[in-house]
């Protein structure tokens, strides 16, 4: 008997019953849910892992002593001996291309934490602090007007090249635009009723900074950061590029194509192979930051 | 307005103040002594310090930094420590190459920049628009060098349609000068095309949703003038101030794209300056493109107003 309690003439197609509930729609989690959603993200972690596993695992990827120098071998086009060319010294242009990417990914890696993290206290403050401000935000206008590679340029010319002031000059170059977003969304954010209500209810005010302002600067800090990575790669090359970086003989990408330069109308492979890591890289990041960017902060990606 | 004017020029003089500040600590900073290097090898630390006397270096920073201050307001941006020349002079020479190449980028971005940004917000979501946005990621990710290299070798070694390298000057006829600066000024304008072609995309994108526009569609007017009149009008501010902001990329890519270029102008300058630590030649240039680079703000600042008559000061 069915529910309805008659007789169904015999022969008659019955539809199925239907569920009491529909099952919901369930977006597909985990993993392969999350490179789905969000595809540059996934696409760029995916090429940056590979560089940081290149980087890692340099020495044991077929790789000759970058820095050896072989007058018997030089500007050798790419082959199956040297699979990328040897440059003027005779250098293996596949080790130290290999190599570099420990320079590319250490810097990008190091401005972008010390200028989020520096950034974030200037900003922390220029935000709370009333009497400071005015001065921190002009100071901060002075040294955004002087161009970042300039800046960067000028502050290598101080010290010798080596990579911690190549961070350092970078850094201070990229610190300005962290604080400055900072100190926006800190002014935006203490605007907002729970942080009045935080206030009217006595909280101090290291507490409301630390717990209603700090973890809502967080997702434009880690967007605004890869950013700042992709940036100081990119800057790091151009220093070392036109001499004031890392010193020659370490194999980074900037330092392999200025070696290329003299040479590059005839030995374009010395210059295309570290250009194409570097691109491949810096590309990596970007997608990473707008990945983040859409995963994060979803009214910014409509946006922009 | 003029009272804007002039107020706006007094908010830049702090900035401009500290600027100057930062460049004359690096060559306070700056390692090596230059009595020394006048005093030469056979000068005993009396000798020395007489020069240093002399010089007026042995007085406080603040009064030096005082004086060169002066200095500076006077045009005398002082004297390179290798080539026995004044920094003013040496600048000037190189100015006019970086001047163009600045120049023929900025016009050629713009006018590259601006209708891609327009025709993708007018497409959003099409294939033209995902095209001409993956080149915006891709603009911002291959570093200047790398297109530099890259349209050399394909145009001017490969099909050797331009010249390779170097720079006529202007002097010497529009055709060539133009010739020699086309692929320096696409190298070094793709991040800035990039970065303009999506502010404008952005922008355009909230602009099309407006009433007026779907007015003026029902009225029939033609595509073209809604899209580059009423439109982009009103999506001029950020456009605007995001080419004034981006100077600074330009500044910065100048330097590099001279170099593979073989541009004699101030980047190259610059590079030169760095190997051989003249530091006086590149505290000039730095404070030089600084003090460019705040100017053009100001004039962005003013370049609303006739934009967009909304807004008055």
């Amino acid at each position: 008997m069915n529910a309805l309690n008659f007789e169904i003439p015999p022969g008659t197609a019955v539809a199925v019953a239907l569920p009491d509930v529909l099952p919901a729609v369930k977006p597909r989690r985990g993993f392969i849910g999350l490179i789905r959603r969000y595809p540059t993200l996934a696409f760029g972690s995916a090429i940056l892992l590979i560089m940081l596993f290149i980087a890692v695992f340099a020495p044991v990827l077929w790789t000759l002593d970058p820095t050896a120098i072989a007058t018997s071998r030089r500007t050798r086009e790419p082959s199956l001996l040297y699979w990328f060319g040897t440059d003027m010294l005779g250098r293996d242009i596949y080790s130290r291309v290999l190599y570099g990417a420990r320079v590319s990914l250490i810097v990008g890696f190091a401005v972008a934490t010390l200028a989020s993290v520096v950034g974030l206290a200037i900003g922390l403050i220029s935000g709370f602090v009333r009497m400071a401000d005015s001065v921190i935000m002009r100071t901060m206008d002075g040294v955004m007007s002087i161009p970042p590679i300039l800046l960067a340029v000028a502050l290598m010319a101080l010290t010798r090249g080596s990579i911690g002031n190549v961070i350092a000059a970078i850094t201070i170059a990229e610190i300005p635009r962290v604080a400055r977003l900072v100190r926006s969304v800190v002014l935006s954010l203490r605007e907002q009723p729970y942080v009045d209500a935080a206030i009217a209810a006595g909280t101090r005010t290291p507490q409301i900074i630390l717990k209603h302002i700090l973890p809502n600067t967080l997702a434009p800090l880690i967007v605004q950061a890869s950013y700042i990575c992709a940036s100081a790669m990119i800057t790091e090359a151009i220093l070392s590029f036109i001499g004031a970086g890392i010193p020659p003989a370490t194999p980074s990408w900037g330092n392999i194509m200025a070696e290329g330069r003299a040479l590059w109308q005839v030995k374009f492979y010395i210059v295309l192979f570290p250009a194409v890591f570097l691109s491949l890289t810096v590309l990596a990041v970007n997608l990473l930051g707008d990945g983040l960017r859409d995963m994060l902060d979803p009214r910014m990606a409509k946006s922009v | 307005m003029l009272l804007y004017v002039l107020k706006r020029l007094l908010t830049t003089i702090p900035v401009m103040a500290i600027v100057a500040l930062f460049v004359f600590s690096l060559l306070y900073l700056a390692p090596g002594d230059p009595a020394a290097v006048i005093a030469g090898d056979q000068a005993t630390t009396a000798e020395i310090e007489k020069i240093r006397q002399s010089l007026g270096l042995d007085r406080p920073f603040i009064i030096r930094f005082a004086e060169w201050g002066v200095q500076i307001l006077h045009g005398d941006l002082g004297q390179s420590l290798f080539a026995n020349m004044p920094v003013r002079t040496m600048i000037s020479e190189r100015l006019e190459p970086t001047l163009s190449l600045l120049v023929v980028t900025l016009v050629l971005a713009i006018f590259i920049a601006v209708p891609m940004g327009v025709i993708a917000a007018w497409k959003a979501g099409t294939f033209v628009d995902r095209a001409i946005m993956a080149f915006g990621v891709f603009g911002f990710s291959v570093p200047v060098f790398v297109t530099a290299y890259l349209l050399a070798y394909v145009f001017a070694l490969r099909l050797d349609w331009l010249p390779v390298q170097g720079y006529t000057p202007i002097s010497g006829g529009l055709l060539p000068w133009f010739a020699n600066l086309v692929l320096p000024a696409i190298a070094l304008g793709c991040v800035y095309i990039a970065l303009i072609a999506r502010t404008t995309r952005a922008t355009m994108l909230e602009v099309l949703q407006q009433d007026y526009i779907r007015t003026a569609r029902a009225k029939g007017l033609a595509l073209p003038g809604i899209l580059f009149v009423h439109a982009l009008k009103n999506a001029a501010v950020p456009i605007v101030t995001v080419i004034g902001l981006g100077i600074a990329l330009l500044i910065g890519g100048a330097v590099v794209t001279e170099s593979v270029f073989a541009i004699p102008g101030l980047g190259r300058l610059t590079v030169d300056a760095i190997l051989r630590r003249d530091y006086p030649v590149i505290q000039g240039v730095v404070l030089l493109f600084s003090f460019v680079f705040v100017l053009v703000n100001l004039a962005v600042d003013l370049v609303y107003t006739l934009v967009d008559p909304r807004i008055r000061y």
